[in-house]
This record gives structure tokens, sequence and C-alpha cells, in this order.
């Protein structure tokens, strides 16, 4: 009995470890490429969070901000600027898993704009909160606003935890903002 | 027979005799989801039909040392290993196509007639039989999702787009967006279920 247990656990770890083996590798060929991917998906989502900038070029990662401000607030990933103000990009769990959203502020604290970059959130509910509808009640919220769901935040019907994650990733924007402004 | 002709017929059966979506009826729901249009319909097809070939190929050969009773975890294991490559080196090299397609790669898991496939034939029969096997039925499949893809997106827009090229376009007219929508998906598929039962009605008489 126990002979047998032990014959059928190594067969599977055996199989376990030689598609691990395949599975590393294919990911060490495909890594930069799909690094390459990400970074142009999150540098595209950073321009359109922040109305006025027209391509990517014009906005830039400050890596000091972005070092200073998640130091203090853990779920602020990078911090970009340009002319027109500061693209935050914040990262938490939402409800399906991360969930990374870009938030444009304007030099004067007032939230401008904002763009998904990574969602797994559930389609048809929890992605609704994430429709530029729900996103444009945020724009011209500033640092003084308590940003809390149920009071000055309305949750989105069947979506009220990736709502509860948008909101509390605008108000560490907002708060890393004011961490950062010059 | 010779293994010749058995691995002809194995790759030929894919098509209408067991074709796995007109016949077996496995693996629809991705099917329905996706055959909005014709360039999902090429690289679902293709991203399937390598993880179909491959886990046919490496069942069919460890099944001599596959104990019984841990069979379909051993499965799982291979067809999940091979279609992480496929996301992995789609998201790579065909961003685009990822982006679109998207849950729906990793969904290829548990899409049925990659499991049945392992556990109905791959699992009692040679490597090479398998092999045509597994690509039979990726064409078969294939073949369906090209054809649902074609119907529902130049119906459904009015024109059919490969690789950002137009290739036809219906003219001025107001597509019915019904056909690229979840309706139009049972339409489509009820349509071509009728006209294959029709054929195979007036092959029997």
């Amino acid at each position: 009995m126990i002979e047998r247990m032990v014959k059928l656990g190594v067969t599977l770890m055996v199989v376990g470890m030689v598609a691990a083996l395949g599975l590393g590798l294919t990911y060490t060929v495909t890594r930069k490429k799909i690094e390459q991917y990400d970074k142009q998906v999150e540098a595209q989502a950073c321009r359109s969070a922040l109305p006025g900038v027209k391509s990517v070029s014009e906005i830039k990662e400050d890596k000091k901000l972005s070092s200073k401000a998640s130091k203090k607030y853990q779920d602020v990933q990078k911090v970009f600027t340009c002319g027109k103000g500061y693209i935050f990009v914040v990262k938490t769990k939402g409800y399906g898993g991360p969930l990374t959203l870009a938030v444009g502020i304007d030099r004067s604290g007032q939230v401008k704009g904002m763009a998904v970059v990574t969602s797994k959130e559930t389609i048809g509910l929890g992605s609704k909160a994430l429709e530029g509808s729900y996103l444009g009640e945020f724009n011209g919220k500033t640092a003084k606003d308590r940003l809390k769901v149920g009071e000055d935040v309305q949750a989105v019907t069947g979506a009220t935890i990736t709502s509860k994650a948008v909101t509390s990733q605008v108000k560490q924007a907002l708060e890393a903002f004011d961490l950062v402004k010059q | 027979m010779n293994e010749e002709t058995t691995g002809w017929q194995e790759f030929r059966k894919g098509f209408i005799l067991e074709n796995p979506l007109m016949v077996l009826m496995v693996g629809l729901c991705s099917s329905l989801a996706i055959s909005t249009r014709v360039e999902n319909g090429i690289f679902m097809g293709l991203s399937a039909t390598f993880v179909l070939v491959f886990s046919n190929i490496i069942i069919a050969s460890i099944r001599k040392w596959t104990p019984d009773q841990i069979r379909i975890p051993i499965f799982i294991v291979v067809i999940a290993s091979f279609v992480t490559i496929v996301d992995l080196s789609l998201k790579a090299y065909f961003p685009p196509v990822y982006e679109r397609l998207g849950v729906w790669i990793p969904l290829i898991v548990v899409n049925c007639i990659i499991l049945a496939r392992a556990e109905g034939y791959a699992y009692r029969n040679t490597v090479w039989n398998s092999f045509m096997d597994g690509l039979g039925m990726g064409a078969g499949y294939t073949m369906v999702l090209l054809i649902m893809g074609v119907i529902r997106e130049l119906l459904g827009t009015g024109k059919i787009v490969l690789f950002d090229k137009q290739i036809i376009s219906l003219g001025p007219f107001n597509p019915p967006a019904i056909f690229i929508l979840f309706p139009g998906a049972f339409l489509t598929f009820a349509c071509l279920m009728a006209l294959l039962n029709r054929y195979k009605m007036r092959k029997k008489e």
C-alpha cells in the first residue's frame, strides 16, 4: 500500500519536474519581450491618464520620486512626470488579482484622469468600476477629499471590491503627490 | 492495414466524421466566444492545435508507465504546460492577438477537446496515430472556427479584416451587430449544425 503510494507520488513528481523545466526555459526565452511589452502598455496607460499629453515620449519616470513615494506608500509603484503634472502607477489587490492603475494629477493637485494598466477583474462585474464613466467621477478630487466609499464616492453595483480598490488607489496617489510635489 | 493509412484516417476523421465541435460537441464555449473574427479563429485554432498535438504526443509516449489512478493529474500537468508555453509565446511575439484572445488562451487547459483526446485517444494509441489524431482534431476545430468567423465577421461588421488589411467588404449597408454578439454565435452554430445534419441524412439515404 505505502509502496504504491510512494510510486504514484514519485511519478507525479517526475512529471511535474519535467514540466517545470520546460516552463522555466520558455519563461527565460520570452521574459525580455514580455517585459518590454508590459512597459509599453504601462507607458500608454500613463499617457492617457493625464489629458493633454500627446505622446509617450513626453512623460518620463522619475526614479528618485518613485522610490521616495513607494517607501512611504507601498502601493505606489512608479511616478512619471511631465510638464502638465504627475502620473502615479498604483498597484493594489482587486477582486480577481492585482489591479494596476495610472492616476494623472496636475500641478495643482487635482486628479485629471485615470487609466487601467493591468486588471484581472471579472468582466461584466468588477470591470464596470474600471470604465470611463466611473473613473471619471474622480476627476477634480484633491488630497482634501475624504475619498471613502459610501461617503463622497459611490460604489458600482456588483463591483464593490473593485470600487474600493480604485478609491484607495486614488487616495494613495493623492497622498503620494503631496509627498513628491515640488 | 499499415501504419500510414491508419494515420491518415485518424487525421481525416477530425474534419467531418468526428469533428470536435460539430459532432463530438466538446470545447464549445470558447469557440462560441472567440469566433467573432476570422483572425481570432486563426490564432485560437493554431494555439489549440499546438497544444493538442504536443499533449497527444507526450501522453501517448508516456502512456505505458502512467499509473491508471493518477492519469488525469498527469494529463492536466502536460496540457497546462503546453498552454502556458503558448500563452507566454503569444504575449511575447503577438501582443495584439494576446490581448484580444485574453483569458481564452489560459482556458485552453480546461477545453474539453484536449482532455477528451488525451483520455479517449492518446492514452490508448500509438504516438504516431495520436499525433495524426491531434493534428486532425486541431484542423477540424480550426476549420469550424474559421467558417464561423467568416460568417459572423462578414455579417456582423460588413467586412473582413485580416492582419490590418481589409479582405472583403459588403459595401455600404448597416450590419446587424447581433452576429458578433453572443446570440449570433448560437445562431451561426445552430445553422452550421443543421447543414451538417442534413448532409449526413442525405448520405444515409
